[in-house]
């Protein structure tokens, strides 16, 4: 298919994803706990958005790789040493916002 | 416009109802928003029956790498445009997290709260793809709002008015 509006069913039933270094695609992905990997780009280089991706490897969250060097990737990856994803806190935004607006 | 929907959606989604009524301001071009906040506003609903909320639309501010010199033209026109709903609403509070629509609407408050029609509280929440560097959204509202909140450590160092408390989405 070319367009979904949500690919959630097909996230929920894989055992790898391998995508683009788009924030929504690499969230999504994680956080229903599926390993990833990400492919760059090479000609958008200074895409701001390789700056998710890249802090996710740091983390130990994500493979990483180009496409020239996706197939060496995918044979020698140990996806056990994927770090887990934690989610993220809006609870800690909504208190923050109490206490600077004196709701609290 | 799609993953700021996305965003701020999650960013509403733990606050209480004193954070009511909730007005969205969309760029008249976005399609897919609507229908995001209209089914988060009715599962609101089932929890806060007397839950309220609005929806406008505004015309789209910049398109992407539109030339600066354009972009400040059509920036100026949408805070023309903003001027009137800003004022109809005169809101407390105002919250974003990026998308260039929410520039004029920042500005537009701030420019009431100069003339002393009405003082606005602006938040702005960076969005959690920018790790090292600011959208220009960022840049530019860095200096109007009155919290600036940002989601990786490294943003907090270069931008010391800022707030961290880490990943909120």
């Amino acid at each position: 298919f070319r367009f979904k509006d949500s690919l959630a069913e097909e996230l929920q039933r894989a055992d790898l994803v391998i995508s683009h270094a788009g924030a929504g695609s690499c969230l999504e992905t994680l956080e229903k706990g599926k390993p990833l990997i990400v492919v760059i780009n090479d000609k958008l280089m200074d895409n701001h958005q390789l700056e998710l991706a890249k802090q996710l490897h740091r983390d130990g969250c994500v493979l990483y790789c180009n496409c020239s060097t996706l197939v060496e990737t995918l044979q020698s990856m140990d996806l056990s040493a994927l770090k887990p994803f934690p989610p993220g806190q809006p609870e800690k935004f909504a208190s923050f916002l109490d206490k600077v607006l004196g709701l609290q | 416009t799609g993953g700021h929907t996305t965003e701020i959606l999650r960013l509403l989604s733990c606050l209480s109802e004193s954070y009511s009524p909730r007005h969205y301001v969309l760029a008249d071009s976005d399609k897919m928003s609507e229908a995001k906040i209209r089914s988060f506003e009715q599962k609101r609903a089932e929890t806060f029956s007397e839950s309220q909320f609005s929806l406008d639309r505004i015309p789209r501010s910049r398109e992407v790498r539109q030339s600066w010199m354009s972009s400040v033209v059509t920036t100026l026109y949408s805070v023309l445009y903003s001027l009137p709903l800003t004022y109809k609403r005169k809101p407390d509070l105002i919250l974003c997290n990026g998308p260039g629509t929410c520039v004029p609407v920042c500005l537009s408050a701030f420019l009431l709260g100069l003339l002393r029609i009405k003082r606005t509280i602006i938040v702005y929440v960076e969005s959690i793809c920018r790790v090292e560097t600011l959208s220009l959204s960022g840049k530019i509202l860095y200096y109007f709002s009155d919290y600036f909140i940002v989601q990786w450590p490294d943003l907090k160092k270069k931008y010391p008015k800022s707030v961290y408390l880490g990943r909120i989405v």
